[in-house]
């Protein structure tokens, strides 16, 4: 009776929680909490408590049959030829990511991260948006601005908020929904954020960025960074897409709708996704699935068994997260290493460009050469360069509808994992302008469809119906809709 | 041998009694019990650092032996690792032990299989707190530290250097570092509820810091020990009445200082009662992990706290807390592991003890201290007939 136990991060996002993996014979596991855990302090959300009632291992498949690994690889080997699109968003280690980026340029081609803000913003600020600030600066700031909900989408910093508020802190929150660790509560106009911010050098912004986040809106929180002094940190959505970005950065990023739309136009048609299910990361399932079905081969190679798994031509099932030998950077730029040994995902890939096993020694030495750093220590955030920018002529999209269906994000959403949030939330005003009956659903109506569903009285901007959960009528991260009863 | 013997003992081999602590008897029983087929299996802290240890059922001697010493930095409660029918034998600090009994009251343990090794207990400190407080208080490098003990009162870190530093624990916890506020007002120090009840308290004389006292508290507890003695692993002696009268007064003492630390941290509610529990509980983000943690709950999946609230809930206070802090009013033991665990650092602990401790001194039940008293409200539904 010896247990297996694997020191590793939640995959929920990219604040990286420290944890401990304790697989059983059967191959189900449990978390346990790892109290040491620089990061979190053993600390975790409802996603890291839920985790081994959600994270099922995937099956390797070629045409919908189950096969072996190696009979897998060997198929999506002849598969991915010249002209094939690599997609790889950071829910994986540096070093997969890093053979994927091998297998991708020995076919004339590069990784594609997903961040399309990547590619439409000048590369001089690239560091500033993929790297944050460690965690400990958000609790001595002065003054914290949050273009995010923590509670819903970055659980882990609601604690580093409420201890910079005993430091003494303000915090102000602009977003859909007023969030209650916050003094102050605001809608504000981008052109009016540095006036009505009144930010400085004791400040930090937090923002958010994935991949369906407007590049405009990221300008002009790089702008009110630079014009007040404050530090800025974009969260991202995947555990390691900060890993993946610094490993990629130098490389024409495509974002996910460019790829789709280059699907539907047919310039693509082979599709290698590694841990990244665009069904589950893009708001339009219907839309992504229609266009995936018009490829000629999608290859998922995955760790978890995720909607793409049903849909790919060619599934070739890694080792779980928790197992395989590597590092993930998360957002504070921290370089964490996972306790697992296994490289049967790196060797799956290597394997697809005929290279023999045994490429992570190598590929792990370059990660350390890239983040600059001998070896991987939890407790020190290497040293990253944030070079001065200039300032940028941005305009955000103006999400000007009278009432809209906004997706909040969060671990459960971008992994499309089950949770108990099966319910909208919206305001007083909405509900009773729409005669909303208490326990009767409301219809949401878009130009897709109609879903009922279940609603909740919150504290959300005026015209804002607000899901954590993907709903089928919906057409982006937010899309005009009807209330009624 | 019999119940309520008291004795002094140590392992026999040298390696376990220079690495355990207090002659590391603790850590050769449970090996025996294992060597010699007494159990299955033993519950012990794998170290993985300093300050890092994982919780691992193991049927491997030897890994048990590595597993010597005590690790005041990792607070963990072990007892959530048992799985029923499993011969098993674990080290126990008295929330170990204390969280077993209500468990097997509760049909998720199996008493008769499970040997208790209690641990006394004077309280742990979360790592996190202990790297800040080595920081701060110690002025170390937290990666400097090679071991840690308490002894008279003082924290006492080893360097690498072979250097002691100590400060008074008093000092420490003015300072709001030390051990964990749960520990601060715990007045179970002796695992009196334990099979046999093992620590350093009452040794004295050329047995200081060589030997563990040792009092039997149950059949079990001969059983494990003579098991020992049989595989050549331990020797003991009879305990003299001096050490015995020491082991009783230090355990006065820290009973009166977690006294005096419960009428601190737990001082009357000032202003309304519930704008304070709406106000604690205004940050929870329904995770869930305090019952997950939890060693006393046995629930399981279908449970009313989790039934009876949804996040879509609009109540101002969660039914989630509400039934929990009513259903853990017979059973909290004040381990502090659910506040450990709350990703938003809500003092747990500290409210279901505002509960509890009333209800407890009401009905004179004090959780995991026997297997005679059932539950209180057990008693009250048969007492109704029910």
């Amino acid at each position: 009776m010896n247990e297996n136990i694997f020191t590793t991060v939640c995959p929920g996002c990219s604040i990286a929680c420290g944890m401990y993996i304790r697989e059983k014979d059967d191959g189900t596991f449990d978390i346990d909490w790892r109290k040491d855990a620089v990061v979190n302090a053993g600390k975790l959300c409802r996603f890291g408590v839920r985790l081994s009632a959600n994270l099922k291992n995937a099956t390797s498949k070629v045409d919908g049959n189950e096969v072996e690994l190696s009979d897998a690889v060997t198929a999506a080997g002849k598969a991915i030829g010249d002209g094939a699109t690599f997609v790889s968003v950071g829910n994986t280690t540096c070093a997969e990511h890093l053979a994927l980026m091998k297998l991708a340029e020995s076919k004339g081609a590069v990784v594609n991260t997903g961040m399309g803000a990547f590619s439409s913003i000048p590369a001089e600020c690239h560091p500033t948006m993929g790297v944050g600030i460690p965690f400990d600066a958000i609790e001595s700031a002065k003054k914290i601005v949050l273009f995010i909900d923590p509670y819903e989408q970055y659980p882990l910093l609601v604690r580093r908020i409420l201890a910079a508020k005993k430091n003494g802190a303000t915090v102000t929150a602009v977003g859909w929904k007023a969030v209650s660790l916050a003094d102050d509560n605001k809608t504000i106009d981008p052109a009016n954020y540095e006036s009505d911010l009144a930010l400085d050098s004791d400040s930090v912004i937090i923002a958010e960025l994935n991949p369906s986040t407007d590049p405009e809106r990221v300008m002009v929180l790089l702008n009110l960074a630079k014009a007040s002094g404050a530090a800025i940190m974009f969260m991202k959505p995947f555990v390691n897409a900060v890993g993946c970005d610094l490993a990629s950065k130098k490389t024409e990023q495509k974002s996910l709708d460019q790829i789709i739309a280059e699907i539907n136009d047919g310039s693509i048609k082979t599709l290698v996704c590694l841990d990244s299910d665009l069904i589950e990361i893009m708001p339009d399932e219907t839309a992504v699935r229609e266009a995936l079905g018009k490829l000629d081969n999608l290859i998922a190679i995955t760790s978890r068994a995720s909607a793409i798994a049903d849909v790919a031509n060619i599934v070739v099932a890694t080792e779980p997260l928790y197992k395989k030998a590597g590092t993930i950077v998360n957002a504070e730029g921290r370089a964490l290493h996972n306790s697992g040994e296994s490289t049967d995902g790196i060797d799956a890939i290597g394997a697809m460009m005929g290279q023999p096993v045994g490429m992570y020694d190598e590929i792990h030495a370059t990660l350390l050469a890239t983040l600059g750093i001998d070896e991987v220590d939890e407790r020190v955030v290497p040293a990253y360069e944030k070079p001065e920018y200039k300032a940028m002529d941005a305009n955000p999209t103006a999400e000007a509808v009278e009432t809209a269906l906004v997706y909040a994000g969060g671990p459960f959403f971008w992994t499309g994992m089950v949770d108990d949030n099966d319910f909208v939330e919206m305001n007083l005003d909405m509900v009773t302008a729409n005669s909303l009956l208490k326990g009767i659903p409301a219809k949401i109506t878009s130009d897709k469809g109609e879903v009922a569903v279940k609603y909740k009285v919150s504290d959300v901007a005026p015209g804002v119906v607000l899901s954590n959960a993907k709903l089928p009528m919906t057409t982006g991260m937010v899309t005009s809709v009807t209330v009624s009863r | 041998m019999d119940i309520g013997d008291c004795y002094v003992g140590w392992a026999t081999d040298e390696d376990i009694r220079t690495r355990g602590a207090s002659g590391g008897l603790v850590t050769a029983m449970l090996a025996a019990a294992l060597e010699k087929g007494l159990v299955e299996a033993v519950v012990v802290l794998k170290k993985l650092g300093e300050f890092e240890a994982v919780p691992v059922v193991t049927s491997d001697p030897e890994e048990v032996k590595a597993a010597a010493g005590s690790m005041h930095s990792v607070p963990i409660v072990l007892s959530r690792y048992l799985d029923y029918g499993t011969k098993v034998a674990l080290p126990a600090k008295p929330c170990d032990a204390r969280s077993t009994l209500e468990q097997a009251k509760r049909g998720q343990v199996d008493i008769d299989t499970t040997y208790i090794v209690g641990l006394n207990c004077g309280g742990t400190m979360h790592p996190a707190v202990t790297r800040e407080m080595l920081d701060v208080m110690y002025k170390l490098d937290p990666e400097d530290i090679e071991g840690e003990e308490i002894d008279k009162g003082k924290l006492i870190f080893e360097t690498k250097d072979g250097e002691e530093h100590a400060i008074k624990i008093d000092e420490l916890e003015e300072e709001g570092y030390g051990r964990r506020e749960s520990c601060q007002y715990c007045a179970v120090n002796i695992p009196t509820m334990a099979d046999i009840a093992c620590g350093n308290w009452g040794v004295i004389g050329d047995l200081a810091g060589k030997g563990t006292f040792v009092e039997i508290n149950t059949k079990k507890g001969i059983e494990i020990l003579q098991n020992a003695i049989d595989a050549g692993a331990v020797e003991i002696t009879p305990a003299d009445d001096k050490g015995k009268a020491i082991r009783a007064k230090v355990d006065g003492a820290m009973m009166n200082v977690a006294a005096a630390a419960n009428d601190k941290f737990l001082a009357p509610i000032e202003g309304s009662h519930l704008d304070y529990y709406m106000n604690a509980l205004s940050d929870c983000i329904n995770c869930g992990a305090c019952k997950t943690v939890c060693p006393v709950c046995a629930c399981g999946e279908g449970a009313k706290c989790t039934d009876f609230s949804s996040a879509s809930d609009t109540y101002k206070m969660s039914l989630f807390h509400l039934v929990r802090f009513v259903h853990l009013m017979d059973s909290c033991i004040g381990c502090g592991q659910c506040t450990d665990v709350c990703p938003v650092d809500i003092p747990l602990t500290h409210i279901y003890q505002r509960f509890a401790v009333p209800m407890q001194e009401e009905f004179e039940y004090k959780p995991g201290m026997d297997m005679t008293t059932p539950p209180f409200f057990g008693v009250d539904l048969v007492e109704e007939g029910h």
